[in-house]
């Protein structure tokens, strides 16, 4: 392990590494920092750019991207209350306040520094436990991996909306889109229709960018924002006794992000929100929070990014995306012939330990290309929309046709853009469908090795021989149902 | 999250958490709302599918009179349809009985038209590409969609429309070596101008 480790130092230093990652941050940063853009639609516009560099660079500029995305997304939410990404909300409430108090800079580079911390903190947490973890894994067998699998899928489905049964649907709806094409264990054609392009089953990317990058688009255009007011750079810096105040809640949201990063499905926004509510609970003068408190930027900032690390340790060990920026980076593993799981471990060590010290180096590039660049960003909050839009639709539309050169490809990120938006005026959340889609085949190829492993009597085989596996299928909807009720549950209310 | 009182809420809202409360029996059809439409469209896809299962999979392979695989290849699928079915008839009856959160109000007619107009361009785009080649097809539908958003400057729809395309189709020929579709006439050109 050593041995794998000093490889993938060296080669995590290479300069293509480093440099990519560079832009990467960069481009997340500006990606984050346009309102109505978001980090996701950064990710799955520019994945299609990953395939054509090395593992070791194509990765960690997505990682680059991810990065600086959830940063550049409090840019917005400081200066125009605006919140850039889903994970900034909690941060506008404080860091809009800061901007009225003409002390913008203080919480754009509060914000920097939280966001520093929580992730690399994060990052070196998941260094030390991602190989223990994949050695336990090691020790799965099918019915195991099934359960796992299952208890995954039912979590993301119970924390991604407030109605259960939707989510439910639309998990169900991705595992049959992953039944298209031939089947994982005997090599039959399944609804396809008699159609060849569906021989080989729905491709990824433009599934990815038509859920996640089109409806966004849809929702700026239906938005009509045609220009937006500057918000001027104003006040002094962050001083080094401000930011020894906030130290405390900076270590204690990097924990709470930490923790919720490990769970698939719970992502930035819950993490953010849980470590802003924490420090406002443990301040003695709670009062201050929402109204520009410092502690209340540093809060969210370290939750949302302590959550980038930890969600690489069941994507890595088992294949499963915790949230929909970590699918499009099982996409980018995939795509670049890395098959995520215990084996990855085995086979390719040294690149695994690349990635995860590419993270390390990428926080330290983040605070120095963040430092300089806080006043650039700053304006790119008054671009017109009518010049981003047509660009990102462009940008889609050639990321999608360059992954395999068909121009059915382009119809069916058009399809699935579609159904983004129908989902969306539904509220339904298709995080479910997608990690459906990504872990169906692994689903079925395990149930039907448990299958095999049985010889017909499967409920007698997990009695008896497979208790563990038994237990985290029956335990697995009280803890879905649990976690459900813990995000959503109204408080009953005297009447 | 509302901060109605239950009194304000009316009787289905007595208890917490909204797919426990009181029904409502009072509606006698579902409104057809994109929730409604949606959840009706998958119940009658998974019901249907579900029905014609041994048209839609192919019978598994037969070696030496033995199947490859200890399960058939439309059992899996098989499960996953009903209990969507079962899920999509749960949340009808949900909604139907007006126990579930109200959806919202959706879009409105005229955000409906602008996203179908998105739409049509985005499908123009999407079929013209292979035969009118990246840059012609790029070039029109980023004019409609700038127009669409408010654009009027000629230069502004013509950096976009005109500069950007060639930008990004350089950056990914040349630099990525990838390629994108080409009208002949196009291709033959930039094999003029570009001396790489």
């Amino acid at each position: 392990m050593i041995e794998q480790f000093t490889q993938g130092l060296a080669l995590a230093m290479r300069f293509d590494t480093i440099a990519l990652m560079s832009i990467g941050l960069f481009a997340g940063m500006l990606v984050g920092a346009l309102p109505g853009f978001t980090t996701l639609m950064a990710m799955a516009i520019l994945l299609p750019v990953s395939f054509f560099l090395d593992p070791i660079v194509g990765i960690p500029f997505l990682l680059g991207i991810y990065k600086g995305g959830i940063f550049g997304g409090s840019v917005p939410a400081i200066l125009i209350s605006m919140p850039g990404t889903g994970a900034s909300v909690a941060t506008s409430r404080d860091g809009y306040k800061l901007t009225q108090k003409g002390q913008s800079r203080k919480a754009l580079d509060m914000a920097l520094t939280a966001s520093v911390f929580g992730d690399t903190a994060s990052d070196i947490f998941t260094i030390l436990m991602i190989f223990p973890i994949a050695y336990l894994v090691m020790q799965f067998g099918p019915p195991e991996l099934f359960a796992v699998l299952l208890m995954s899928l039912i979590i993301i489905a119970a924390t991604s909306g407030a109605n259960p049964l939707k989510s439910l649907m639309m998990m169900m709806l991705g595992l049959w889109l992953s039944f298209i094409g031939t089947d994982p264990l005997g090599g039959v054609e399944r609804f396809t229709f008699g159609l060849f392009d569906l021989k080989s089953g729905i491709p990824l990317l433009p599934m990815l960018i038509g859920v996640f990058a089109l409806p966004e688009v849809t929702s700026v255009v239906l938005r009509n924002e045609k220009g937006r007011k500057l918000a001027a750079l104003m006040g002094e810096r962050l001083t080094l006794s401000e930011l020894r105040r906030c130290f405390r809640t900076i270590g204690r949201s990097t924990m709470i992000g930490t923790a919720v990063g490990i769970v698939p499905g719970l992502g930035q926004i819950v993490a953010a929100m849980l470590g802003y509510s924490a420090a406002k609970n443990a301040s003695k003068h709670p009062e201050t929070f929402g109204e520009g408190e410092l502690e209340g930027v540093a809060a969210a900032e370290a939750a949302n990014n302590a959550v980038n690390g930890p969600t690489m340790v069941p994507l890595l060990t088992l294949g499963i995306p915790g949230d929909n920026v970590t699918a499009i980076l099982l996409g980018a593993f995939v795509a670049q012939g890395l098959r995520p799981g215990p084996q990855l471990f085995e086979e390719q060590g040294a690149t695994v330990f690349a990635i995860l010290v590419a993270m390390v180096i990428a926080n330290l590039l983040f605070l120095i290309i963040g430092y300089l660049s806080i006043p650039f960003f700053s304006r790119l909050v008054t671009i017109k929309t009518s010049v981003l839009i047509p660009l990102v639709i462009m940008f889609s539309f050639a990321g999608t046709y360059v992954y395999r050169s068909d121009p059915v490809d382009l119809l069916i990120l058009v399809a699935f853009g579609l159904f983004g938006i129908v989902a969306k005026a539904a509220k339904f959340d298709v995080m479910p469908m997608v990690m459906g889609f990504i872990l169906g085949p692994s689903m079925e190829y395990a149930f039907g090795q448990t299958a095999a492993m049985s010889n017909g009597n499967t409920l007698g085989f997990f009695l008896t021989e497979r208790t563990g596996a038994l237990a985290v299928l029956l335990v697995t909807p009280v803890l879905g149902y649990l976690l459900w009720k813990r995000l959503y549950h109204k408080a009953p209310v005297a009447a | 999250m509302s901060d109605l009182t239950n009194s304000d809420r009316g009787p289905a809202a007595t208890s917490p958490g909204h797919i426990f409360r009181r029904p409502d029996m009072s509606r006698k059809f579902l409104t057809p709302t994109p929730e409604t439409l949606t959840t009706l469209s998958l119940l009658v896809a998974s019901t249907l599918s579900l029905i014609f299962m041994s048209s839609l999979v192919a019978a598994p392979k037969v070696l030496f009179g033995r199947t490859l695989s200890a399960i058939t290849p439309s059992l899996f699928p098989s499960i996953v349809l009903f209990l969507l079915a079962v899920i999509c008839a749960l949340a009808l009856v949900v909604i139907r009985i007006g126990a579930a959160e109200p959806a919202g109000k959706g879009l409105t007619r005229g955000e409906w038209l602008r996203a179908a107009t998105l739409f049509g361009i985005m499908i123009f785009y999407a079929v013209t590409m292979a035969p009118f080649g990246f840059l012609i097809s790029t070039a029109i539908a980023t004019t409609l969609i700038s127009l669409q958003m408010g654009a009027r400057s000629p230069v502004q729809i013509g950096l976009v429309a005109l500069v950007a395309p060639v930008l990004l189709y350089l950056g990914a020929t040349q630099l990525l070596v990838v390629s994108l579709p080409e009208l002949d006439v196009i291709e033959m050109a930039y094999a003029r101008l570009l001396p790489f």
